[in-house]
C-alpha cells in the first residue's frame, strides 16, 4: 500500500462523480464530466456512482487509495455540508489523512439551477477547479482542544428538562437555564394531551421533580444568558438571574401565591416551581462545553377582528379555551364557562399557520407564518372529544381548511370526533370563515361558510364561542441569535445545519437544537429532538476534549522576516513575534496559536512576504482554482 | 474542452462565497431550483478578506468578467473582517481605475443563507453588466 498520507511530488487525484439517483445526472452528462476530468493534470482516476455517498461509493474511494492508486481525493455530488464529513471519515478509514480531498459541488450550484449542455460544462469547470486545489493540499491533523465535561440547556420546558436529564445520566454536569420562575413550559398550559390522553401535570410534574432532585444539574430560574463567549468545549456564559417582571409571570406568581403551595410544587397552567424568585438581579458566569437550545415556541397572537378577535367576547384563543374548561367539573349536559351556558361552540384551524401572501396580513415586521402549526389539529380535536364526553348537550362545529392528524394514534381521534358528531365545515383560504354578532336570535354569534364539503352551499349556524386553533411562532430570542450568531431560517425559527442528516445541529459547532425553538412539533417529537440533543452533546463532551478542523494560520519560517504586519491585523491576537535564528542571526519570527486563531485569513492579505497562509485554504489553491475556471 | 461561456464571448463571473452565509445561500437558490446564468462559478471562502488586492487584479488580468464578494457584511462570524474587508475592496477599487478597469466588475455585497432573491439579483446584475461592458481589457498601470 502506498503512503497516501506525506506530501507527495506526484499528487495522484482520483475524482469520484455522484448521479445523486439522477438529481445531478438528469441535468449533467456525468459521463463526459468523468472523461474531461480523467485529462486533467495529475488526475489518476475518474468514477461515477449513483450515490458516493452509499456504502459502495466509498468502497470505491477506499479501493482505490488501498490499491495505491490515488493519494488525494475529488467528490463531484451535493453541497459539502451534506458529505463533506462522510467522505473525510471514509478516506480516514481507509488509511488516507482526511484533509487530502476537495469537494465539486455540482448539485445545488449547478443540475439545480442550470440544464442542459452548460450544466456539464459547468460540472467539468467545477471539477477543474477542486482537481487544481486538491494537487496541492497538504496532511493536516485537527486541533485538540480540552472540553469542560458541562452542558448548558437554555429552557426549562419538556425538551429542556428531559435533555437536562438525559444529559446529567450520562455523566454530564448540567446548568439549566429558564427565564419564568416555572418549569414545564407550554405543556404545562394544557390539560390533556394528544392523544393518549394523558393528564400533562402527569408527565411534567414527575419530569421536573427528577430534574430538581439530580445532584448533577443546577437550575436557574428567572435567568437569561447575558453574554457569551468561546468556542466548543469550552463556552463562557453570562447569567443574569433578576426578579420576574413580564405580566404573565406576574399573574402565574399571582396564582402560586392564591394557592398555597410551596417550592417543589406544580399547579395546573403555571408549571413547577423549584425555588423562590430572587428580590435583587445577580449576575454569574459559568463555563460550559456545549448548549442546548430548547427556548421554545409562544402561541399566535390573533390580529384585532380576525374571526372577530378582541371586537366580541366570545373568541378567544384555544389555549384559553383549554385553560378554561380544565376548571369545570365533568358534570354532563352542557359547558358552563364564567356562568354561561355554551350550547355551541365552533372551532376554527389554521389561525395564524399556513399564512398565504396577498391574502393574510403580515404582522408589524413583515413576517407571515406561511408553516403548518402541525399541532393544532390534533389539538382542537382532543378538545373537541373531551367536551363532546364530559358535556354531551354541547354541540361542536369544527371550520377547517385540511385536517392534519399525522402522528401515530392522532387519525383515530378524527374518527372519534366524528363518533362524538361533531359538525366539520371546510373552507378554502380565499373564503374563510366570518364570525359576526347577531342580530337578535339566541345565540350571540354567528358563523357563516362557504362549505367545500356540501359543495359550496352557504352555511351559517348561530354559536355561543367561537375557539381559534392558533399557530405556533418561535419564542423572541433576536438577543442570543445576535449574541451567538445562530442561524435562522425564513420562518423564524432556528436552522439545523440540515433538515434530515444533522437535524438537532446547528452550524456553530457545540450549539445544538432541542424542541420547538426549531419548528412547530409536538410533545414526543420535541423529547425525541431533547434526546438526540443531549446524546450529541454527550458524544461531544465525552472525550475531554474536541477536535476542531485544523483550519489555522501557519507561518511559513523560510519566507517570514518578521514585519510583524499579521501581528497588527490580528483581531483576535493569535499571532506574535518571537525570536529566532536564521543563518547564524537573530531575528523575529510570526508565531501562531492555534487554540486562538479563528481561520480568518485577515492576516494572509496583510503579509508583504506571502509568508503565512490559512491551511487548507491558502492563496496558492484559490489562485489554481481560478486559473482552471479560465481554462475549462 | 471549451466552456459555453466562452464559445459565446459571455464572460465568465467570479464568485467568492463565504462559508457560513453566502456559499449555504447559494446552496438555498439551488433548493429552490431558481435557475441563474451559468458563466457563474462559486468558490467557497472562509473570509474574503483573505484574498490580498493584488488577487482580484490578477483575475481580471487572467480574463475573468465579474467578480462577486458575498459576504456575510456586519453578520461576519470573524471579528473585524467585515471592515478590513471593505477598506481593503477601496484600495482595489483605486487599483482597477490605474488599470482602466471598470470598477463595477468587482462588487462586494452581503448574502445570507436564505437571500435568495439577493443572490439572484447580484448574479443577474452582473451578468447584465458584463455582457454590456465586454471583455476586460487590463492594462499595466502608468
Amino acid at each position: 500500500m502506498a503512503d497516501n498520507n506525506q506530501k507527495d511530488p506526484e499528487p495522484k487525484v482520483g475524482v469520484y462523480i455522484c448521479h445523486c439517483g439522477g438529481n445531478i445526472s438528469d441535468h449533467v452528462d456525468v459521463a463526459k464530466v468523468a472523461q474531461e476530468a480523467e485529462k486533467l493534470t495529475g488526475v489518476s482516476v475518474a468514477h461515477t456512482n449513483m450515490f458516493m455517498c452509499s456504502d459502495p461509493g466509498q468502497e470505491l474511494i477506499q479501493k482505490d487509495i488501498k490499491d495505491g492508486k490515488i493519494n488525494r481525493v475529488v467528490v463531484a455530488s451535493c453541497a459539502p455540508s451534506l458529505h463533506e464529513l462522510t467522505f473525510r471519515s471514509a478516506i480516514k478509514r481507509a488509511g488516507m489523512n482526511p484533509y487530502l480531498y476537495d469537494h465539486a459541488n455540482i448539485r445545488e450550484q449547478d443540475s439545480w439551477v442550470h440544464h442542459g449542455d452548460p450544466a456539464t460544462e459547468k460540472a467539468v469547470a467545477l471539477v477543474a477547479a477542486a482537481v487544481s486545489k486538491a494537487r496541492h493540499l497538504e496532511p493536516l491533523e485537527p486541533i485538540r482542544v480540552d472540553a469542560r465535561n458541562h452542558a448548558t440547556v437554555i429552557g426549562g420546558g419538556v425538551a429542556g428538562l428531559r435533555a437536562a436529564l438525559d444529559l446529567s445520566r450520562r455523566g454530564i454536569q448540567v446548568a439549566l437555564v429558564e427565564k419564568s420562575p416555572f418549569l414545564g413550559g407550554r405543556v404545562a398550559h394544557l390539560n390533556r394531551v394528544n392523544p393518549t390522553g394523558e393528564k400533562a401535570a402527569d408527565l411534567i410534574r414527575p419530569l421536573a421533580e427528577a430534574v430538581c432532585n439530580d445532584a448533577g444539574i443546577q437550575v436557574y430560574t428567572c435567568s437569561r444568558v447575558v453574554r457569551f463567549e468561546g468556542y466548543v468545549g469550552n463556552f463562557k456564559l453570562g447569567l443574569k438571574r433578576q426578579p420576574p417582571e413580564t405580566p404573565e409571570d406576574l399573574a402565574k406568581l399571582e396564582k402560586w401565591a392564591e394557592s398555597g403551595k410551596k417550592e417543589g410544587d406544580y399547579l395546573p397552567f403555571a408549571g413547577y416551581y423549584p425555588q423562590k424568585v430572587p428580590n435583587t438581579a445577580e449576575e454569574t458566569e459559568i463555563s460550559t462545553g456545549a448548549i442546548v437550545f430548547a427556548t421554545g415556541f409562544k402561541t399566535y397572537e390573533p390580529r384585532k377582528g380576525e374571526f372577530g378577535f378582541q371586537e366580541n367576547p366570545e373568541v378567544i384563543p384555544l389555549p384559553a379555551f383549554i385553560e378554561a374548561v380544565a376548571k369545570e367539573k365533568p358534570k354532563g349536559g352542557t359547558l358552563t364557562l364564567n356562568g354561561r351556558p355554551i350550547r355551541r361552540v365552533a372551532f376554527i384551524h389554521c389561525v395564524g399557520s399556513r399564512q398565504i401572501p396577498g391574502l393574510h396580513e403580515p404582522d408589524d415586521q413583515g413576517n407571515l407564518n406561511e408553516y403548518c402549526s402541525r399541532t393544532c389539529c390534533s389539538a382542537t380535536l382532543q378538545a373537541a372529544i373531551e367536551i363532546r364526553e364530559a358535556f354531551p348537550e354541547t354541540r361542536v362545529l369544527e371550520y377547517y381548511r385540511d385536517i392534519r392528524t399525522y402522528g401515530r394514534g392522532q387519525e383515530d381521534q378524527y374518527e372519534r370526533a366524528a363518533d362524538h358528531h361533531v359538525l366539520f365545515f371546510r373552507y378554502e383560504p380565499e373564503a374563510p370563515p366570518v364570525v359576526e354578532r347577531a342580530a337578535g336570535g339566541t345565540y350571540p354569534l354567528t358563523v357563516t361558510v362557504k362549505d367545500t364539503l356540501t359543495f359550496g352551499e352557504t352555511v351559517e349556524a348561530g354559536v355561543d364561542l367561537v375557539v381559534l386553533a392558533v399557530g405556533m411562532e418561535p419564542n423572541p430570542i433576536q438577543d442570543l441569535i445576535e449574541m451567538m450568531k445562530l442561524p435562522v431560517g425564513a420562518d423564524r425559527f432556528l436552522q439545523e445545519v440540515h433538515p434530515k442528516l444533522r437535524p438537532v445541529e446547528l452550524a456553530n459547532t457545540g450549539i445544538l437544537l432541542a424542541g420547538t425553538c426549531q419548528a412547530p412539533m409536538d410533545m414526543g417529537e420535541a423529547c425525541n429532538a431533547a434526546q438526540a440533543a443531549a446524546v450529541k452533546a454527550a458524544t461531544l463532551l465525552s472525550k475531554g476534549y474536541v477536535e476542531l478542523d485544523p483550519f489555522v494560520a501557519k507561518v511559513n519560517e523560510e519566507k517570514c522576516t518578521g514585519t510583524g504586519a499579521c501581528v497588527s491585523a490580528c483581531p483576535v491576537e493569535a499571532i506574535t513575534l518571537k525570536e529566532a535564528e536564521h543563518q547564524g542571526k537573530k531575528i523575529q519570527r510570526a508565531r501562531v496559536n492555534p487554540a486562538l486563531c479563528t481561520g480568518c485569513g485577515i492576516c494572509v492579505a496583510e503579509c508583504p512576504n506571502n509568508a503565512i497562509d490559512v491551511m487548507g485554504w491558502t492563496l496558492k489553491q484559490y489562485e489554481e482554482m481560478v486559473d482552471a475556471i479560465v481554462a475549462a | 474542452m471549451a466552456n459555453d461561456a466562452t464559445r459565446s464571448g459571455k464572460g465568465k463571473i467570479l464568485i467568492l462565497a463565504t462559508e457560513s452565509c453566502a456559499y449555504p445561500g447559494a446552496n438555498s437558490v439551488g433548493q429552490a431550483h431558481s435557475s441563474y446564468p451559468a458563466n457563474t462559478y462559486i468558490l467557497r471562502v472562509r473570509a474574503p478578506v483573505l484574498f490580498p488586492e493584488k488577487f482580484y487584479l490578477d483575475c481580471f488580468k487572467k480574463g475573468i468578467s465579474g467578480i462577486i464578494i458575498m459576504s456575510c457584511g456586519e453578520e461576519c462570524p470573524y471579528e473585524g473582517a467585515y471592515h478590513a474587508l471593505a477598506k481593503r475592496i477601496d484600495r482595489v477599487f483605486q487599483m482597477m481605475k490605474a488599470h482602466n478597469l471598470d470598477i463595477r466588475r468587482l462588487r462586494l455585497t452581503s448574502i445570507c443563507t436564505v437571500c435568495n432573491r439577493a443572490f439572484l439579483k447580484e448574479v443577474n446584475d452582473m451578468n447584465a453588466l458584463i455582457q454590456e461592458l465586454g471583455p476586460p481589457e487590463f492594462k499595466e498601470a502608468a
